[in-house]
């Protein structure tokens, strides 16, 4: 059996079936919802097995008769007490068995992840080459001065239980307005590259429709290099 | 109870009917795809470093491409690991794929792999491979660290990674030389760097989704990153520069129209707003 | 590894077929004995304390492994080799969660299937779907096909395919594609310039926008590479804003939720969080 051209129309069709969202609720696209998460439900019982638990738990346990491998589905199985008012709290064990290396995988990986970025904050603000830095211009070093500047008022902002009251307070407070206005250029960065993401999803999706399988029907598309 | 109808020329610029606005988007997107205007890429500073963390491997150690998207960023995740996949082979590195969440990612990169080794002859378990989808997160971060074999177990075909080609002499994280963690999902970066590149020092670059890209850049500016590519732009630089023009660089012909298409409305829809309160009004909800 | 050994002495393999089944069945109820025995002796207390200890040694064995001080080549120290196989069998048990969320689905969509709800033939196209994939998926994976697979493929391997390739996907890139829609019709109507800091985001955002695209390399090419006008290339000006002015503000970010995030795993571990799942009130 060659699957490829059911496959075009059967994802043309979806493909529609989801747009037709665009013009009002339908039941079409309703329906394909809901196909897609039995798909993706299915799917997911479908990898769990077979990339994880077969070969970690079912053929050591059963093949290796590694016996004690079972203890695993019993403790696994505790979060299904969830579901039972009484048991509840057989789940909340087990679920606390996972937070606490949640907890604790936390505390690991603190350091390596935020050592490097505070020590990445002290730049070299003096471009005389002071502090033993070949090279360095002045862009860099007012790149650096405004880097920051930017990093002091933005976390001034986030100081939350300091009152802006008082000498200090009022100063905090106007380098919280400053650190406001350096966040909301940052999040006008993440708007800009949020839009290309998104327009990038649909350009996708027609590039499939356009090239794939209008192309598969009018040569010329196919030809178009889109 | 349905919104007013818009009566002033400020009004009936600040609500253009929403269906309008698609078949603009529709017909802009439409219109470029079929009859591009090509305008020249060059690859970024991040780009390129991706690029040269690939060929800076040494021979006799792995590539992790770590596969952590889905269908729902396929746009842009794609030819992303395309991309980094024939930086891999043309650079002689071999590699292997993974992912840890979503289960789907390592079905479709699987797919894309099969399609470039047919292109350089590389045979599956010799040249590359691929570990599949591993539940876990952290622990199995952990437990490779120490025994690879042992964390992973089969492989996307239920083949013992063991028994491998490629996989032999590879024992713990020390074998591999770099990590490209392609992803649509914040937190898996941070998993990485904390648990494999921060203990161990192991090279780690990344390529990302343009929503999350700017949350990022802190980790190239400490190093932490080696590289980075965002979205179908930094994937279509990667195309670029490995000579293989694919559907990054046909997106970002589109996406320079779709962009002014999207600035065109948003100052419209200002100019109508500074329209409406030079007559001492707004526009309704 | 003296952990797999201590291991094999404890628990040494079943020598036989019909021993391994006996001791899974002894194991099966030996823990379901432990279980029940738990529940009727600990009261409230005792259990709220149970779980306090089990999540404290969880975080503590992972916590204490990093910390304690390491000697020897490779450098380790007393837990490090515990840490493989202890994280091999989390991801094994977590793995078990996967019906969960299954549960749920069926649980919502099997009664309005039972009850027929309006909408009850969605209910029947997700079992379907769901029971499709299973099938074919298993089968698949079964059928263990030869790498690269072949052009013409068994029926079944088709069948998923088209599940996979045709419907799955597709479905899931249509799905996410419409917010390309959804963000172009809810800038052009919520994005409006009202005060200075919007006027500033607004700025930012159009800079990085043309500067990332071939457009805003072209409208600005004219400006020679090497000069010092150079930085007023819109790529450049994009990438700039990007790389000085968005990280610090990012790092920021960075900072403020490392250290929430710090506090809370700190009350996890120590269990001194109440709301839901972590008290008996959920």
């Amino acid at each position: 059996m060659n699957p490829d051209l059911y496959i075009l129309w059967a994802a043309a069709i979806a493909t529609l079936g989801v747009y037709t969202i665009l013009y009002r609720e339908n039941p079409i696209s309703r329906l394909f919802e809901h196909i897609f998460v039995g798909l993706s439900a299915g799917y997911l019982i479908v990898a769990t097995w077979t990339l994880n638990l077969e070969g970690k738990w079912w053929n050591p346990m059963i093949h290796d008769k590694k016996w004690y491998w079972i203890f695993a589905p019993i403790v696994g199985a505790l979060f299904y007490f969830i579901y039972s008012r009484r048991l509840g709290w057989l789940a909340r064990l087990i679920m606390g068995l996972f937070f606490g290396t949640a907890a604790g995988t936390f505390f690991r990986q603190f350091f390596p992840i935020y050592s490097p970025q505070i020590y990445a904050c002290f730049k070299p603000l003096d471009y005389q080459a002071g502090m033993g830095l070949q090279g360095v211009i002045f862009e860099l070093v007012l790149h650096n001065w405004i880097f920051v500047i930017i990093l002091l008022t933005v976390m001034s902002y986030f100081f939350f239980s300091i009152p802006h009251e008082g000498r200090f307070g009022r100063n905090l407070g106007r380098s919280a307005v400053l650190g406001r206005w350096f966040l909301m250029i940052a999040f006008g960065a993440m708007f800009g590259n949020t839009v290309m993401a998104r327009i990038s999803l649909f350009i996708g999706r027609m590039q499939f429709l356009l090239k794939d399988w209008l192309g598969s029907l009018l040569p010329w598309l196919a030809g178009r290099g889109i | 109870m349905s919104a007013p109808q818009p009566t002033t020329l400020s009004d009936r610029i600040q609500q253009i009917p929403r269906h309008y606005v698609y078949l603009l988007l529709a017909g802009v997107v439409v219109w470029q795809l079929l009859f591009p205007i090509r305008l020249p890429i060059t690859p970024s500073v991040p780009t390129r470093g991706v690029y040269d963390a690939v060929a800076a491997v040494p021979d006799d150690k792995l590539i992790i491409i770590t596969t952590d998207w889905d269908a729902s960023t396929q746009a842009e995740t794609g030819p992303q690991t395309q991309a980094v996949i024939h930086a891999c082979f043309q650079n002689h590195k071999k590699f292997v794929i993974m992912n840890l969440q979503p289960p789907m990612g390592v079905k479709l990169a699987q797919d894309l792999a099969q399609e470039a080794a047919a292109e350089y002859g590389a045979v599956y378990g010799v040249d590359y491979a691929n570990w599949g989808y591993k539940y876990g997160y952290e622990n199995v971060l952990m437990a490779m660290a120490k025994n690879i074999p042992n964390a992973i177990g089969d492989d996307f075909y239920g083949k013992p990674v063991g028994e491998l080609p490629l996989m032999q002499g590879v024992e713990d994280i020390h074998a591999i030389g770099l990590v490209v963690i392609v992803t649509g999902l914040s937190a898996m970066t941070e998993m990485w760097v904390g648990l494999i590149q921060g203990p161990y020092n192991t090279p780690l670059a990344a390529a990302y989704t343009a929503v999350m890209a700017p949350i990022y850049y802190p980790y190239l500016d400490s190093d932490q990153l080696k590289g980075m590519l965002v979205g179908a732009k930094g994937a279509a630089e990667l195309e670029a520069m490995v000579d293989r023009p694919g559907k990054a660089v046909a997106i970002m012909n589109v996406q320079s129209w779709a962009h002014v298409l999207i600035i065109a409305l948003i100052l419209l829809g200002n100019l109508g707003y500074l329209f409406a309160r030079g007559r001492g009004g707004e526009r309704q909800p | 590894m003296w952990f797999s050994r201590l291991l094999q002495r404890l628990f040494p393999p079943a020598p036989t077929p019909a021993a391994l089944y006996l001791y899974l069945a002894l194991a099966v109820v030996g823990s379901i004995v432990i279980i029940v025995a738990l529940h009727r002796l600990l009261g409230p207390r005792g259990r709220r304390w149970l779980i306090a200890f089990v999540t404290f040694i969880a975080g503590l064995f992972f916590g204490l492994e990093y910390f304690y001080p390491v000697h020897g080549d490779p450098a380790k120290n007393f837990l490090t080799d515990w840490i493989e196989p202890v994280s091999v069998m989390l991801t094994v048990v977590g793995a078990f969660t996967v019906g969960l969320g299954i549960y749920s689905l069926l649980q919502v969509h099997g009664r309005n299937l039972a009850q027929r709800r309006p909408g009850w033939h969605n209910s029947l196209a997700f079992f379907l779907a769901t029971f499709a994939m299973l099938v074919f998926g298993m089968w698949e994976h079964y059928l263990h096909l030869p790498q690269p697979p072949p052009e013409v493929v068994p029926w079944p391997k088709g069948i998923y395919e088209i599940l996979f390739n045709g419907l799955f996907a597709p479905l899931q890139a249509a799905t996410f594609s419409l917010l390309a829609f959804y963000i172009a019709s809810a800038a052009y109507r919520a994005f409006r310039v009202r005060t200075g800091e919007a006027a500033l985001m607004m700025a930012a955002a159009f800079i990085v926008m043309i500067g990332q695209v071939p457009v805003g390399a072209w409208l600005t090419s004219f400006i020679p590479a090497d000069s010092p006008a150079a930085f007023f290339r819109l790529e450049m000006l994009g990438e700039w804003v990007l790389r000085w002015l968005n990280t610090p503000a990012q790092r920021g970010i960075i900072f403020g939720i490392a250290v929430g995030a710090l506090a809370m795993s700190l009350r996890i571990w120590l269990s001194l969080e109440r709301g839901t799942f972590f008290s008996e009130q959920s």
